[in-house]
């Protein structure tokens, strides 16, 4: 029992599990990058902010005096923009940004990736410092601390936080864009892929359909670790099939010598009654009816089988069924059809013993290969059906010839048998005025 | 006219072997392969009778095995293997006719006389020798015209002749070929039965080939 929520196919199944996999897969990786993409910006941030934190620590003395006219001349390129800050808080004060934010933890800084730890900067270099500006714009800090003799200055250099996130968003959408073309190419690759790996199945698949359509007797069991094992299955069950039909006739075979022996007795006993012999005579009609239909079902499409020995041999045969009647046969050497040998003797047989029994001295067997199928032409110059009754004569159960000895069972089996083959079965009129039977049977 | 069935069921063993004998036929039954290969490889038959689904040897086995061993016998198989390639098998490992079950006796009488005639090497079925004449389809004789009444042993003699006319028919085929293999054969037998012929159909046809056998003279 398959659970519901699965997909009903193999492909969807897999194309399900994978593409979860692959979109966590990008979510994690995007993640990771934007984490890195936040850490180099800071650095850099820091690195200039730490740099303005040495030309602060530069004014300041030993004595913890701040040198006001150094400072100035210093301090030139420190307040670019909104939220960019300084502060020297010592002994004497503080002096700096007007709006200097209120010292104040603010949100740490992003983390670092995990395994990338780096050893903490010592105590004597800047340490990083997040607050908030009296306007609610979150800053960005490095603060570093000098003794002097004086008492200690903390020294402080601010950039707005707004300076990390914009590179941040600006290299987000190029990434998402990468990584959404990530994502496509490796959905490509996943259809390829199962397109590739779900050819053997779907190969398997075509191989079992003709072994059902009687094409093939067995699949190749050429196949892939996984697939092997159910094709060595699958060939098994065709020879059980095979071998149970072959049972099938062998007790269809049975049957009717089991049958029959009886029926002669009792023909012989009833010899002369005509009512009783009717019976008995039906009997027999109704059991090679059956057995006909039992040969019938179990076809084999695969044969190929010659056509000129079948034809020679039951010519052979029904010259001396038919005293006095002279049967040509004309087939070319070579010529094959996709029928069991059996059959094809049923189909020939039934033909020129019925074209034998009603000629005047000559019926002839001929054939030729016509695209994918084989004509087969069964003439006799004996009287011929009428062309109203053609149609009727292959019908199943018809007989017109009332008089036959019990041989065949006429065209309609005939009929039946070449349907079932994938050929035909048409009546018309021989140069000679008697029967012409075109059998048409598919070449091998 | 002799003739072997092979036939191992029971109940139709029987039946055709007594509509055969009320043909004129003698009859010999095997009910397996090995009697049925056995009686034809050693005895003088006319024809054989041949079923193919034996308990032992396939008829087809015995079949090929009678004509491994060059015995020419003309065989009608009796079967009810009605397969066109069961016949066609049949044919080829040597029948000369092959008819189904079931079966009309007449049929099968017919068919059985015209192995017989064809295997003596006559085309047509009416058989001619001086005034008499003979239908190898019915079996009937006739003399100036006239039918002629025989017992079964007169017309197994006759027949003989008959097909072979003109020619000496050893004493000993001819015994072989008109007595059942089981029959008590008195060595006077057919002397009786050839004196009761001379009366029938004239004294001088039949003729004694002294140390020899018969030989039916048809004249100029």
């Amino acid at each position: 029992m398959m659970p519901r929520w699965l997909p009903r196919s193999l492909r969807g199944r897999m194309l399900l599990v994978s593409s979860i996999a692959t979109l966590v897969a990008l979510a994690i990786a995007g993640a990771v990058i934007a984490g890195l993409l936040g850490r180099f910006v800071i650095e850099g941030l820091d690195r200039r902010l730490d740099a303005e934190v040495a030309l602060l620590a530069s004014t300041v003395d030993t004595d913890g005096r701040v040198d006001r006219a150094r400072l100035a001349q210093r301090i030139g390129g420190f307040e670019v923009g909104r939220g960019w800050r300084w502060r020297i808080e010592g002994p004497d004060g503080a002096i700096g940004s007007n709006d200097f934010p209120r010292p104040a933890a603010g949100p740490p800084a992003p983390p670092a990736p995990p395994g990338a730890e780096r050893p903490a900067p010592p105590l004597a270099g800047p340490q990083p410092w997040d607050g908030e500006a009296d306007d609610g714009e979150r800053l960005h800090a490095r603060q570093l601390v000098i003794e002097t003799r004086r008492g200690s200055v903390t020294l402080t250099a601010a950039a707005p936080r707004g300076v990390v996130r914009r590179p941040i968003v600006e290299a987000l959408t190029p990434l998402l864009l990468a990584l959404a073309g990530l994502g496509a190419l490796l959905t490509i690759a996943l259809l390829v892929q199962l397109r590739v790996a779900l050819r053997p199945v779907r190969r398997l698949h075509d191989e079992v359909a003709a072994i059902r359509a009687g094409q093939l007797a067995r699949v190749d069991e050429d196949q892939p670790d996984e697939l092997r094992p159910l094709a060595a299955e699958l060939n098994a069950l065709a020879a059980d099939n095979e071998a149970a039909l072959a049972t099938a006739r062998g007790s269809a075979a049975n049957l009717a010598h089991a049958l029959k022996t009886p029926v002669a007795a009792l023909a012989l006993d009833l010899a002369g009654q005509s009512g009783p012999a009717s019976q008995v005579a039906r009997i027999d009609r109704t059991i090679r009816h059956h057995l006909a239909r039992a040969r019938t079902a179990a076809i084999n499409r695969r044969s190929a089988t010659p056509l000129l020995p079948a034809a020679s041999d039951l010519a052979d045969a029904i010259r001396r069924l038919h005293d006095g009647v002279a049967i040509a046969v004309a087939v070319p050497q070579g010529l094959a059809v996709a029928i069991d040998p059996q059959d094809l003797d049923e189909l020939l047989g039934n033909l020129v013993d019925n074209a034998a029994r009603h000629a005047a001295g000559r019926v002839s067997v001929s054939a030729r290969g016509e695209g994918r199928m084989v004509h087969i032409e069964v003439a006799d110059d004996g009287p011929g059906i009428p062309a109203a009754d053609r149609a009727r004569m292959t019908q199943p159960g018809t007989r017109l010839d009332q008089r036959g000895d019990g041989h065949g069972f006429g065209l309609s089996i005939v009929a039946e048998l070449a349907a079932l083959y994938g050929g035909a079965l048409t009546l018309g009129e021989a140069p000679e005025g008697g029967l012409l039977v075109t059998l048409m049977l598919p070449a091998a | 006219m002799r003739i072997l069935l092979v036939e191992d069921d029971r109940d139709l063993g029987p039946r055709i072997a007594r509509a055969l004998r009320d043909e004129h036929f003698a009859v010999d039954v095997a009910t397996n392969g090995v009697d049925a290969q056995h009686l034809g490889e050693t005895e003088q038959y006319d024809a054989a009778v041949l079923d193919l689904g034996l308990p032992d040897i396939d008829g087809i086995g015995v079949l090929k095995a009678w004509r491994a061993a060059g015995r020419e016998l003309p065989v009608l198989v009796l079967t009810a293997r009605d397969g066109w390639s069961d016949k066609v098998a049949g044919f080829k490992a040597g029948a000369d006719d092959y008819v189904l079950k079931p079966f009309r006796v007449e049929e099968l009488v017919m068919r059985l006389r015209a192995l017989v005639r064809r295997a003596a090497g006559h085309g047509q079925p009416r058989l001619e020798c001086g005034p008499l004449s003979f239908d190898a389809q019915t079996g009937a004789f006739e003399l100036d015209g006239l039918a002629l009444k025989l017992t079964a042993f007169e017309w197994r003699v006759l027949s003989q002749l008959m097909l072979r006319r003109n020619t000496v028919i050893e004493r000993l085929d001819l015994l072989e070929r008109v007595y059942e293999g089981d029959a008590d054969v008195d060595s006077n037998s057919l002397e009786v039965i050839v004196g009761r012929l001379r009366k029938k159909i004239g004294a001088t046809m039949i003729e004694t080939v002294r140390g020899r056998g018969y030989r039916l003279a048809c004249g100029g």
